[in-house]
């Protein structure tokens, strides 16, 4: 007793240091498996970091609004010039996908999933050293659940990898422990497209023998079953033949502006068709 | 007792300050470690107890909200904590340079614990996070924390009267 009582501060240094070590092995050894305790933290934090994103997205919009306008007419004028030139893609990508409907029925294939969208809106964004994650203001009451794909139109942008009970944790596919199955769009070659932070993604395991160009696009394979095929990634910006590797350096640069997500979708239930 | 009450609240509220100074100034290219500073701080200010636990609800809190490996960041503030109060008798914290230097040195060292265990665990690449994400980052903790000690000790001697 008089040990304990001489000796309490370090037992209780050293007992903290044990809690934080076992709390991570734990976490490393059986994965994102959220504890209750860590649930009420962000059951906590979601309505405050709600209250303060919506505080600041209010200036930064009155900002931007009325009292910046320098350069918007020159920018609509450049905008509007963009909307004509896609809206002719859009009818030649229209015409193809009749095309590739038609193909379809003839050759039986089905679609065999139903896709259910649940939108929530972005209320915080934590950026630590390495790790790139998203708050939103949706939960299990809302029918999610850890694992599902959030997207962002033109595409994916991560998965749910934290979920209470009114707010979720988004992983982005730009954080280093995230990787996704892709395939380049172009040459239909597969590969594993991993985050690199601020730097975008790196697609990885193509082989130097590849046609593999800056300007491709890379698109979710479908595989694993966790990312539904064909939603749009990213675009390569630089491809790498490096001697002495067996694959290629290809560096991604997203579709998505990771900075500035406001509102997403979270793909909440792929059920079969019957 | 009260400030082992309101430790939670606190952080959880320090926690959200920092994504938002991140989110809103460095349009989350830097990350501003605000709850590192305090830590740091918290090393010459206050004794081993209340220190210890300001640093493991500290880093409990950012683990849940970061997204980080729960207990990664526990573990590393308080160790941070303990170099921070074991330095203080030593330090003249009263010179800016002395606050800044050191404070880029906690901050270089938690960037290098975090991206050590994640080479051990995942296979990160060491050498590019370090120079990407853990210098500025510690660049930016030894330019702030002059400003944060300074406060911080305006705030003491408003409310307890110590001396600055």
């Amino acid at each position: 007793m008089f040990f304990l009582r001489k000796y309490k501060t370090v037992i209780l240094i050293i007992v903290l240091l044990l809690i934080a070590l076992i709390m991570l092995s734990f976490n490393l050894k059986y994965g994102a498996g959220r504890s209750f305790l860590s649930n009420i933290v962000l059951e906590m934090v979601a309505p405050v970091q709600k209250g303060v994103s919506a505080s600041v997205r209010n200036i930064k919009d009155a900002w931007l609004r009325y009292i910046v306008l320098v350069g918007i007419e020159e920018e609509n004028k450049k905008l509007n010039k963009k909307i004509n030139e896609l809206k002719a893609v859009v009818i030649q990508y229209q015409e193809g996908y009749l095309e590739a409907q038609r193909l379809r029925k003839l050759l039986s294939l089905t679609d065999d999933y139903n896709y259910h969208f649940i939108n929530a809106r972005v209320i915080g964004r934590e950026q630590a050293a390495l790790s790139k994650t998203i708050l939103i203001d949706k939960g299990t009451i809302h029918g999610l659940k850890v694992g599902m794909p959030v997207i962002v139109p033109p595409g994916l942008i991560g998965r749910l990898v934290d979920v209470s009970w009114h707010a979720s944790k988004v992983l982005l596919l730009i954080d280093e422990n995230s990787n996704i199955d892709a395939i380049v769009q172009r040459t239909r070659m597969q590969g594993i497209v991993s985050g690199a932070g601020s730097r975008g993604f790196i697609l990885k395991y193509i082989s130097k023998t590849q046609d593999v160009q800056e300007g491709d696009v890379i698109v979710s394979s479908g595989m694993g079953g966790v990312f539904p095929k064909g939603l749009l990634i990213g675009r390569v910006s630089h491809v790498d033949r490096l001697e002495a590797s067996l694959f290629l350096k290809i560096n991604v640069v997203p579709f998505v502006d990771f900075s500035k997500l406001e509102e997403v979708s979270v793909l909440a239930s792929s059920e079969k068709k019957n | 007792m009260i400030y082992y009450l309101l430790l939670p609240f606190l952080s959880i509220i320090l926690v959200i300050l920092q994504s938002t100074i991140t989110d809103v100034v460095f349009s989350g290219r830097l990350v501003f470690d605000l709850s590192l500073i305090v830590v740091i701080y918290a090393g010459f200010r206050l004794d081993l107890v209340r220190g210890s636990l300001l640093a493991f609800v500290m880093g409990f809190v950012f683990d849940c909200v970061a997204g980080s490996v729960l207990g990664l960041f526990t573990f590393i503030y308080v160790i941070i904590f303990l170099f921070s109060f074991s330095a203080s008798g030593r330090l003249a914290a009263e010179k800016i340079y002395i606050i800044a230097l050191f404070s880029f040195l906690c901050a270089f060292l938690e960037g290098l614990m975090v991206i050590l265990f994640y080479h051990l665990a995942f296979k990160f690449d060491v050498l590019v996070n370090m120079c990407f994400v853990s210098i500025p980052k510690a660049l930016i903790v030894g330019l702030f924390s002059p400003v944060f000690f300074y406060m911080m000790r305006r705030v003491e001697v408003f409310f307890y009267e110590k001396t600055a």
